[in-house]
C-alpha cells in the first residue's frame, strides 16, 4: 500500500464510516480495512494517516485505534494454529520504519491519540525491546530530558506512560540471566533520568503546592511522579538496584512526604483532586511494600517513620468513604510489616487494639458504597462478598491485616477481636434499628477470619474465634427466622453468607430445621438474598459426612419440595435476576438429587422450557445459561430412568424450542442443542420416531460442520444416530455425506482428531457390506493427509482407527481394503506408523484396542506370520511389550501437541459438555478382559503352531527389558511359548 | 537477591508443579544488585600511602592535614596548576628534567591522594592523561613510574567516565607489570588495572585482549609481601566475568593452582581473603577450574579457613567458593562429599557454624550452600536431615529475612525429594516429609507463597504440592486448609505470570475442586 492521495481518501472514508451508527455501512468498512490491512505497508500508512493533520480528528483517532490492533495481531505471528499462515503481515522494513516514527509521533499527539499509540508501542517493545530495538530507550530519555527542561509535561506523561508500560515485565516473570540482561539494560539506561525527573518535579510541587499554586498547575505534576513510582516498582521489583540503594535517601525523602503533606490546593479541588494525589500515595505505598518485604535490612533505617506516617494516614483515610485504593495499598503495608522480622512495631502496650479500633472495624464496617452495590450491582457484590473476589477491597484487606498480626501475636489478636465482636453485638442489641451495621460487621469479622477448608469437596470455613454453633443460635438464627423477608437484607444475606460457610459444622437436625426459611427467603426481592438463599440450598447437598456420603438425601427436602422449586422458579421472576445463576445451580442440583415424581416433572420442565425459551432470544449469561442445560438434561436423564414413556412428553416439550435454537441460528447454543438431542436419541428405543429425521438431515448440512464449536456436540449427535439408526445412514446417499464431512474434517490438524470420531463411529456400527465400497475412498483421504501432514496427534488416531477396524471387521478386511489402494501399502503402514508409534498409545480403552489389534495381527495375518517378514513379526512384539509393560508417563514423551479444539477457538462460543447429557465412553472390546493375557494366549496358541520359531526371534528381536517383561506376563498366565 | 554476582546455579525445582526440589543451583550471572556490599570498596580502591618506601615522602607531612581541610575550589585550582606544571616539565629538555618531572608527579600525586574528593574530573580536563602517558614511557626511572601508575590509580578509582579514561594509558600498565619491572613498580600499575577491570565487562575484556592476565597471574606466584596481594585482588576483578574465559584461562596457567593452595594454606587472613575472591571467580564461571580445585583438595582448605577464622571480610568469599564447588560440579558432592567421610562432617560443622552466625550474608550463603548439598543423593538429604542443621534451618524458616526464608526453603524443599534423573517427577522422601511438617514448616512455605516474588512463590507451591500429593492418609488438604493455604493459592487465580497461575489453579483444582456432585447424589 503507498502513501497517496487516493489511499488516504480510501482510508478516512473506511475510518469513518466504522464509526457509523447503523451497522450497514460499518460492516462494509470494517471489511474493507480487513481486506486493506493484508497489503504489505498497511500499518504504515495508517501510522502516517495518525500524523496527518489535515485529516480529522476523530478519523485519525479511529485509524489510532486500528492501528493499535493491526500491531497487536501481526507484529509477531507466534500462532499455535498451524492453519494460520505464520508469516508476518508486517516485514522488516516496514517495522524499522514504524519504530522510527512512533515515538516523536506519540509524544505529539493528543492525550487521546496519544494513548492508542503509547499501547501500540508497549506492544511492539514486547517482541522488540530491548534488543531489536536499540534506540527506543535512547530515545525516550533524550525526549524526556528535552521535554523536562521544556517543564512540558504532557510528554513528560507521555514519556513515562510508555516506559512505565515496557518495564511491566519485570514484574511477573521469573529472575532468569536472559530477563536480569534487559533489566540492567534498562536501568543503565534510565535509572538516572527517573531520578532527575522525580526529584525535578518533587521540586515543583513543593514550589507550587503554596498559595501560589493552583490545581491545574498541580495535577499533571502528581500524575508524573506516581509515574516515577510505577516505575520505581518495576525496576525494584526483582532485587535493589545498585544505584537505587545509593540514592536511595532521595526517594525516600520524598515518599515521606507524599504521605505526610496536605496540599490543599488540589486535594480540595472537588473529588478528583484528591484521587490524584491519593494515587500517588497508593503507589508510594506499593513501593515501600516492595521494600519492606524484600530488602527489609537496606529499609529499616526507614521502616519507623514509614509505619507511622502510613498510621496517621490511615487514621484520616479509615474515616473516608471513598479513598479505597489508598486505604488497601497501606493497610497492605502494614500487613506486610506485621509478617516481617520487624513485627515487634506492633508489640506495644495497646498497639493491636487501637489498629483493631481505628483501622480494621471502620474499614470493614459497611459503608454506603457497598450498600449502593448491595441494590444496585448484586453481581459484583456477591463476586467481592462470597467469591473472594474481594481481594482489592477494604474489608477484606483490613480482615487480612488482622491475620498477618495473629501470625505473631495470635492470642492477643483472639482476645481482642472476641471482645470486639460482643461489643459490635450488644450495640446491635441495645438498638437494632439503628445500629444494625455493627451485626453485619460482627458477622463479616467472623467469616472472613475464619479458615478455609473443604468438606465434601466443596469450601467452607471453620475459626477459633468463636464456637460456631452458638454463635449460630444467638446470631444467626434469628435473622433466618424474621418473617418479614425485606427487612434488613444485609444481615439477611450475612446469616446466610455464614450458613453456607460453616454448613459443616451445623448439625443435620438443626440445618433441617432451617431449610423451610431458607426456601422462604428465596422469595425475598433482594437479589443479593435470594441469590444467597439458593447457594446455601446448593451448597448444603454438596456437604459430606465421614467416608464422602452425602448428609442430605432426596428425603431431606421431599417434604419442602415443592415449595422450593416454586420459590426457586419465582425467584427467576424477580427484575435483574431472570438470568440468576446462583438460582439455576440451585435447579439444578435439586434436579439431580430430589425424588422426581410427577408433580414435580411437569412443572419443573415447563418452568426450564419458558425460561429457555425467553433466553434464546438473547443468550447473554453464559454460565447461567450452561446450568440451565444441565438442568434440562439431568431432568430427562433422571426422570426418563423412573419412567422411560416420558420420554414422548420431552420431545414435545423441547422440540419447538430446539427447533426455534436451529432455525433462528442461535449459534452460542448449538453445542448445547445437539448434545440434548443426542441425549434424546440415545433414550429412545430403535427405531426412532420420524420426528428426528429432519434433524437428521440438518445434521448433514456441511454448514454446521464450518463451525469448530459444534463440532464435538455434532459427533455426538451423529453416534447417537448412527447407534440408534444405522439403516437410516444407508439410505438416500446419506453416507457419503458422512464421509464427506470425515473428508473435510481430517484435512485440518484442529479438527482431524473430530474426523475420526465420525469415521469410528461408522466403522463400529455398520456391518462391513454397507462400508466396502467406500473403503478405497477412506483410506485415500487418510494416507494423503498422512503424506501432508505427520503429526504425532493424527498418527496415533490412525492407529486406533485401524485397530478398531481390525477388531470389527478382521484383519484380512483390513489388509485387502488397504492394500486395493497401492499394492504393498499395508506392510510399508505397519513398519513405518504401527511399529513405531505403538508406544504412544495412551488411555486404557485406547491401549486395550491397539494391543488386541496387535496380538491379532503377530497370530492371525499371514502378511506378517510369513517366514520371510520374521524382522516385522519380531518388530512388533517389541513394541507391543513395551505399550503393555511400561507405565504411560515413561513411554510418552512430552510432545509439542496441537492444542484442541477447546483452547484454540477464542472467538467463537468454545465447546462445553454437558456433563448430564454425556455418555460414558463404550469400551469396543468388552470380551477381552486383559490385554495381556490375551496376548500371552495368542502367542501360546500361534507358537504351539510352529513350535521352536518364535522363541528365537523374540531372543533376536526383542530387547532385554522387554524379554524379561514378556517372561514374566507368560509366568503372570502360566503360558509357554515353545 | 542483589549481592551475587556470580552463576551460581538457580534453576531449581522444575517448573511444573510436582516436580520438585532436585537440582543444584548457581546464582545468577548477571546482577542488578550493589555488588559485594558485604566487603566494602572491593571494585575499585583508592590508593592513599604508596606501596612502597621506595619513594621519599618525608616533604609530604606538612601539608598532609591542610589538603584535606581545603575548599574544593582550592584544591581545583591547584590540580589544574599541577598538571600544567607536568606539562610544563615533560616539555622542558634541559638538565633537571627527570627531577623535574618527578617533582611535578608528585605534587599532582598528592593532590589526587589526599582529599575525600580528589580533583579528578579537574586534572582530566587539564589534559593528565597524555602526560601521564608519557611518564610511562619505558626505560624512565622507577620513582617516575611509580608516581605516574600513582596518580593514574586514583583516576581510575573516580565515576566511570574518569576510570574509562585510563584507556590510553593501558598498554603501558601491562608492559610495566612484567617480570622485568621492579616490584614497587609492578604493584603500582597492577593496583591500577585492577581499578579499571572493577569497573565493567567492556574493559575487563580489553584489558584481557591486551594481555593483562598472564603477567597479573604471575605477580600472584612468589611471595613477595603485599604485591601478591594487590595482584590477586587485580586478578579478581579482571576474570570476573561474565565471560568464563579468562577464569579457564587463569586456572591453565602454570604455578596458579599451586600458588592458590598454598597462599590459603598458609597466607594470612587479609590475603587469604583476595585468594578467596580470586577462587570465588574461578569456581563460579570455569567448569575446568571448579574440577581443578576439587581435585587438589581445595575443599577441605577452604573447610578449614571457615572453622578457624572469625574474619567476616574472609568468611564469605570463602563460603561463597565452597558453595560453588558443591554447586558446580556434582562429582564433588556425589565424591568428595560422601556421608560418613570426616571432610562431609567438618563441612557440615562449618555451615551449622555459619547458620548461626550473627551476619545475615553468611547465614544465607550458608543455606544457599546446604540447599545444593540437599539436592545430592538420599545419603546426603538424610544427612542433613539428621544434623544439626535442620532445627536451625526450621527456625529461620520461620523467622529469618526474606531472602534467607527463601534459600532455607530451597534446602528444606530439597530434602523432602528423590533426585531425579533425566525429566521424570521425583519421589518423595515421605518420611522427612512427614517429619518436616510436623515440625511446622508448612506455615513458613505458604507464608512464601503470598510473597510478591515470584520464584518464592513457585517454591511454596511446589511444597504445598508434595504436601498435598506425600502426607500419609490424605492428610495433605487438611493440613494445607489448616495453615489456610487455599486462600493463598487463590491469589494467583488472576496472576500475570502463566506459570504460577496454572500451578495454583492445578492444584485448587485437584485437591479442592468443587466437584459437581452429580454422580454421587443422584443415587
Amino acid at each position: 500500500m503507498e502513501w497517496n492521495q487516493e489511499t488516504v481518501q480510501f482510508l478516512s472514508h473506511c475510518f469513518l464510516n466504522t464509526l457509523s451508527p447503523s451497522p450497514a455501512p460499518r460492516r462494509q468498512a470494517e471489511s474493507s480495512l480487513a481486506s486493506a490491512s493484508e497489503q504489505p505497508n498497511y500499518a504504515l500508512v495508517v501510522l502516517r494517516l495518525v500524523a496527518e493533520p489535515s485529516v480529522d480528528e476523530q478519523i485519525r483517532m479511529a485509524a489510532a485505534l486500528n492501528f493499535k490492533n493491526h500491531l497487536r495481531l501481526w507484529w509477531t505471528r507466534s500462532s499455535t494454529d498451524p492453519s494460520v499462515p505464520t508469516d508476518s503481515r508486517i516485514q522488516g522494513p516496514e517495522k524499522e520504519q514504524i519504530k522510527s516514527l512512533i515515538v516523536p509521533l506519540m509524544l505529539s499527539s493528543a492525550t487521546r491519540i496519544q494513548n492508542q499509540l503509547s499501547e501500540a508501542l508497549a506492544v511492539i517493545s514486547k517482541h522488540d525491546f530491548p534488543k531489536s530495538w536499540p534506540q527506543l530507550l535512547p530515545d525516550l530519555v533524550s525526549s524526556l530530558q528535552k521535554a523536562s527542561a521544556a517543564s512540558d509535561y504532557v510528554s513528560v506523561i507521555g514519556i513515562l506512560s510508555t516506559a512505565n508500560s515496557i518495564f511491566k515485565k519485570f514484574r511477573y516473570q521469573y529472575k532468569t540471566n536472559d530477563l536480569l540482561l534487559d533489566l540492567k539494560y534498562c536501568l543503565d539506561n534510565f535509572a538516572s533520568p527517573l531520578l532527575e525527573i522525580f526529584l525535578k518535579t518533587a521540586q515543583l510541587i513543593d514550589y507550587t503546592s503554596g498559595p501560589v499554586g493552583t490545581a491545574e498547575t498541580l495535577r499533571p505534576l502528581f500524575e508524573s511522579q506516581r509515574l516515577c513510582c510505577r516505575i520505581f516498582y518495576s525496576l525494584n521489583f526483582i532485587d535493589l538496584p545498585e544505584f537505587f540503594e545509593d540514592h536511595m535517601r532521595e526517594w525516600m525523602t520524598e515518599f515521606q512526604k507524599y504521605l505526610t503533606t496536605c496540599y490543599p490546593s488540589l486535594e480540595k479541588s472537588g473529588t478528583n483532586g484528591l484521587i490524584i494525589v491519593d494515587e500517588l500515595r497508593a503507589a508510594v505505598c506499593e513501593n515501600i511494600n516492595l521494600y519492606v518485604e524484600k530488602n527489609e535490612e537496606e529499609f529499616q533505617g526507614y521502616l519507623h517513620t514509614f509505619a507511622t506516617a502510613v498510621w496517621s494516614l490511615l487514621g484520616d483515610v479509615s474515616q473516608s468513604s471513598s479513598r479505597d485504593r489508598l486505604a488497601i495499598t497501606a493497610i497492605k503495608f502494614l500487613t506486610t510489616v506485621s509478617t516481617s522480622v520487624h513485627h515487634t512495631l506492633f508489640a506495644g502496650d495497646g498497639v493491636i487494639l487501637q489498629i483493631c479500633q481505628s483501622i480494621v472495624i471502620p474499614n470493614v464496617r459497611l459503608r454506603e458504597e457497598d450498600e449502593e452495590l448491595f441494590e444496585m450491582n448484586y453481581v459484583e457484590f456477591i463476586r467481592r462478598d462470597m467469591e473472594g473476589s474481594d481481594l482489592d477491597t477494604r474489608r477484606r484487606i483490613a480482615c487480612e491485616l488482622f491475620k498477618g498480626i495473629a501470625t505473631n501475636y495470635k492470642a492477643h489478636v483472639t482476645a481482642i477481636l472476641s471482645v470486639q465482636i460482643q461489643n459490635l453485638l450488644s450495640s446491635f442489641t441495645a438498638n437494632p434499628a439503628a445500629n444494625w451495621k455493627d451485626k453485619d460487621c460482627a458477622i463479616y469479622l467472623v467469616v472472613s477470619l475464619a479458615t478455609k477448608r473443604t468438606a465434601g469437596g466443596s469450601v467452607s470455613a471453620s475459626t477459633d474465634l468463636i464456637d460456631v454453633n452458638s454463635f449460630f443460635a444467638t446470631v444467626i438464627v434469628s435473622e433466618l427466622q424474621n418473617q418479614n423477608v425485606s427487612e434488613f437484607p444485609m444481615l439477611k444475606a450475612g446469616a446466610l453468607k455464614f450458613f453456607t460457610m460453616f454448613r459443616s459444622h451445623i448439625p443435620k437436625d438443626v440445618a433441617l430445621g432451617l431449610v423451610p426459611d431458607v426456601v422462604r427467603l428465596l422469595t425475598s426481592e433482594s437479589n443479593v438474598v435470594h441469590s444467597y438463599a439458593a447457594s446455601c440450598i446448593e451448597k448444603l447437598f454438596l456437604v459430606k459426612d465421614e467416608g464422602g456420603k452425602a448428609r442430605y438425601t432426596s428425603k431431606d427436602i421431599d417434604p419442602v419440595l415443592l415449595m422450593l422449586m416454586n420459590n426457586l422458579f419465582t425467584a427467576l421472576r424477580y427484575s435483574e435476576s431472570e438470568e440468576n445463576q446462583y438460582v439455576m445451580k440451585c435447579i439444578m442440583r435439586v434436579l439431580a438429587v430430589a425424588d422426581l415424581s410427577q408433580g414435580v416433572v411437569a412443572p419443573s420442565i415447563a418452568g426450564l422450557t419458558s425460561v429457555l425459551n425467553e433466553v434464546c432470544k438473547n443468550p447473554k449469561n453464559p454460565v447461567f445459561n450452561h446450568y440451565l442445560f444441565e438442568s434440562i438434561s439431568v431432568l430427562v436423564r433422571r426422570a426418563c430412568e423412573r419412567d422411560a414413556s416420558l420420554i414422548s412428553t420431552f420431545e414435545a416439550t423441547l422440540f419447538p424450542t430446539l427447533q426455534t435454537i436451529l432455525s433462528n441460528d442461535v449459534t452460542e447454543f448449538f453445542p448445547y442443542a445437539f448434545q440434548l438431542l443426542a441425549q434424546l436419541v440415545d433414550l429412545n428405543r430403535s427405531p426412532i420416531p420420524a420426528s428426528y429425521m429432519p434433524i437428521f438431515e440438518i445434521l448433514l448440512s456441511a454448514d454446521l460442520w464450518n463451525r469448530s464449536s459444534n463440532v464435538p456436540a455434532l459427533v455426538r449427535l451423529l453416534q447417537a444416530f448412527l447407534q440408534k439408526a444405522p439403516h437410516e445412514l444407508n439410505r438416500e446417499g446419506r453416507l457419503s455425506l458422512v464421509l464427506g464431512i470425515f473428508n473435510r474434517l481430517i484435512a485440518s490438524p484442529s479438527t482431524e482428531e473430530q474426523g475420526f470420531y465420525v469415521l469410528n463411529t461408522v466403522i463400529e456400527n455398520l456391518e462391513y457390506s454397507v462400508i466396502a465400497n467406500y473403503m478405497s475412498h477412506i483410506w485415500h483421504a487418510l494416507f494423503t493427509r498422512l503424506h501432508k501432514k505427520q503429526t504425532v496427534k493424527f498418527v496415533k488416531s490412525l492407529l486406533i482407527f485401524m485397530s478398531l477396524f481390525l477388531v470389527k471387521h478382521g484383519s484380512e478386511n483390513l489388509v485387502i481394503s488397504m492394500n486395493a489402494v497401492q499394492t504393498g501399502i499395508f506392510v510399508m503402514i505397519l513398519e513405518q506408523i504401527w511399529i513405531p508409534n505403538l508406544k504412544l498409545i495412551t488411555g486404557t480403552i485406547e491401549v486395550k484396542l491397539t494391543a488386541v489389534a496387535s496380538t491379532r495381527l503377530l497370530c492371525e495375518c499371514p502378511d506378517i506370520l510369513d517366514v520371510a517378514a520374521a524382522r516385522h513379526w519380531g518388530k512388533m512384539l517389541d513394541s507391543l511389550v513395551t505399550l503393555l509393560s511400561q507405565p504411560e508417563e515413561d513411554r510418552v514423551e512430552g510432545e509439542p501437541e496441537v492444542p484442541d479444539i477447546a483452547e484454540n477457538v477464542a472467538y467463537t462460543a468454545a465447546f462445553v459438555s454437558l456433563q448430564n447429557a454425556g455418555k460414558k465412553e463404550e469400551d469396543p472390546l468388552k470380551d477381552v478382559r486383559d490385554a495381556k493375557e490375551f496376548l500371552v494366549a495368542s502367542l501360546t496358541r500361534i507358537s504351539a503352531l510352529y513350535p521352536g520359531r518364535f522363541p528365537q526371534i523374540i531372543s533376536e528381536a526383542l530387547d532385554a527389558a522387554n524379554q524379561s517383561a514378556l517372561f514374566q506376563f507368560c509366568n503372570t498366565y502360566k503360558c509357554v511359548l515353545v | 537477591m542483589t549481592d551475587e554476582s556470580s552463576p551460581h546455579r538457580r534453576d531449581p525445582i522444575k517448573s511444573s508443579v510436582g516436580n520438585a526440589a532436585a537440582e543444584r543451583r548457581r546464582q545468577n550471572a548477571v546482577s542488578v544488585g550493589k555488588e559485594r556490599r558485604e566487603s566494602l570498596m572491593r571494585a575499585k580502591r583508592f590508593c592513599r600511602v604508596g606501596v612502597s618506601t621506595a619513594i621519599d615522602d618525608n616533604d609530604d607531612s606538612p601539608d598532609h592535614d591542610m589538603v584535606i581541610d581545603e575548599e574544593e575550589s582550592i584544591l581545583e585550582a591547584q590540580a589544574s596548576s599541577a598538571v600544567e606544571e607536568l606539562k610544563a616539565a615533560v616539555a622542558f629538555q634541559g638538565k633537571g628534567a627527570v627531577q623535574k618531572k618527578i617533582s611535578a608527579l608528585q605534587k599532582l600525586r598528592r593532590l589526587l591522594s589526599r582529599s575525600e574528593f580528589p580533583p579528578v574530573e579537574v586534572a582530566l580536563k587539564a589534559g593528565a592523561i597524555p602526560l601521564l602517558v608519557q611518564c610511562l614511557s619505558f626505560g624512565s626511572l622507577d620513582e617516575q613510574l611509580l608516581e605516574a601508575a600513582w596518580c593514574l590509580t586514583n583516576i581510575a578509582a573516580g565515576k566511570p567516565d574518569e576510570t574509562r579514561a585510563l584507556l590510553p594509558a593501558l598498554p603501558l600498565l601491562i608492559a610495566h607489570i612484567g617480570e622485568k619491572s621492579s616490584l614497587p613498580v609492578a604493584e603500582q600499575c597492577a593496583w591500577a588495572l585492577g581499578n579499571v577491570a572493577g569497573e565493567g565487562e567492556d574493559l575487563r575484556n580489553i584489558l584481557l585482549s591486551q594481555g593483562a592476565l598472564l603477567p597479573l597471574a604471575r605477580m600472584m606466584l612468589p611471595i613477595k609481601g603485599s604485591t601478591v596481594r594487590t595482584a590477586a585482588w587485580a586478578l579478581s576483578n579482571l576474570i570476573k566475568g561474565p565471560d568464563q574465559k579468562a577464569a579457564t584461562e587463569l586456572i591453565k596457567i602454570n604455578g596458579v593452582l599451586k600458588a592458590i593452595i598454598q597462599h590459603l594454606k598458609n597466607a594470612d587472613d587479609e590475603l587469604a581473603t583476595e585468594v578467596a575472591w580470586v577462587i570465588v571467580y574461578l569456581s563460579a564461571l570455569s567448569n575446568m577450574a571448579t574440577i581443578m580445585l576439587v581435585k587438589n583438595n581445595v575443599v577441605q582448605l577452604l573447610v578449614e579457613r571457615l572453622a578457624s577464622s572469625n574474619s567476616l571480610q574472609l568468611l564469605i568469599p570463602v563460603l561463597r567458593s565452597l558453595g560453588n564447588l558443591v554447586a558446580g560440579d556434582s562429582c564433588t558432592t556425589y565424591d568428595l562429599l560422601v556421608p560418613g567421610h570426616e571432610i562431609t562432617d567438618s563441612v557440615i560443622t562449618v555451615l551449622v557454624k555459619c547458620l548461626k552466625s550473627e551476619h545475615r550474608v553468611l547465614k544465607k550463603e550458608a543455606a544457599w550452600v546446604l540447599s545444593n548439598i540437599a539436592a545430592g543423593s538420599v545419603e546426603h538429604k538424610q544427612l542433613i536431615f539428621s544434623s544439626e542443621a535442620l532445627p536451625l534451618l526450621l527456625h529461620l524458616l520461620s523467622s529469618a529475612p526474606f531472602d534467607i526464608r527463601k534459600e532455607v526453603a530451597y534446602t528444606l524443599g530439597n530434602i523432602c525429594v528423590e533426585p531425579v534423573e533425566g525429566d521424570g517427577r521425583p519421589k518423595l522422601i515421605v518420611e522427612h516429609l512427614v517429619s518436616l511438617v510436623n515440625h511446622g514448616c508448612l506455615s513458613g512455605f505458604i507464608e512464601l507463597i503470598r510473597s510478591i516474588d515470584a520464584e518464592a512463590a513457585r517454591l511454596g507451591l511446589q511444597f504445598m504440592e508434595l504436601v498435598l500429593r506425600g502426607m500419609p492418609n490424605g492428610e495433605g488438604p487438611k493440613l494445607v486448609e489448616q495453615e489456610d493455604g487455599i486462600d493463598a493459592m487463590e491469589r494467583f487465580q488472576f496472576h500475570e505470570n502463566d506459570d504460577l497461575r496454572n500451578m495454583a489453579n492445578g492444584l485448587v483444582d485437584k485437591y479442592f475442586g468443587e466437584d459437581y456432585g452429580l454422580e454421587e447424589s443422584s443415587s
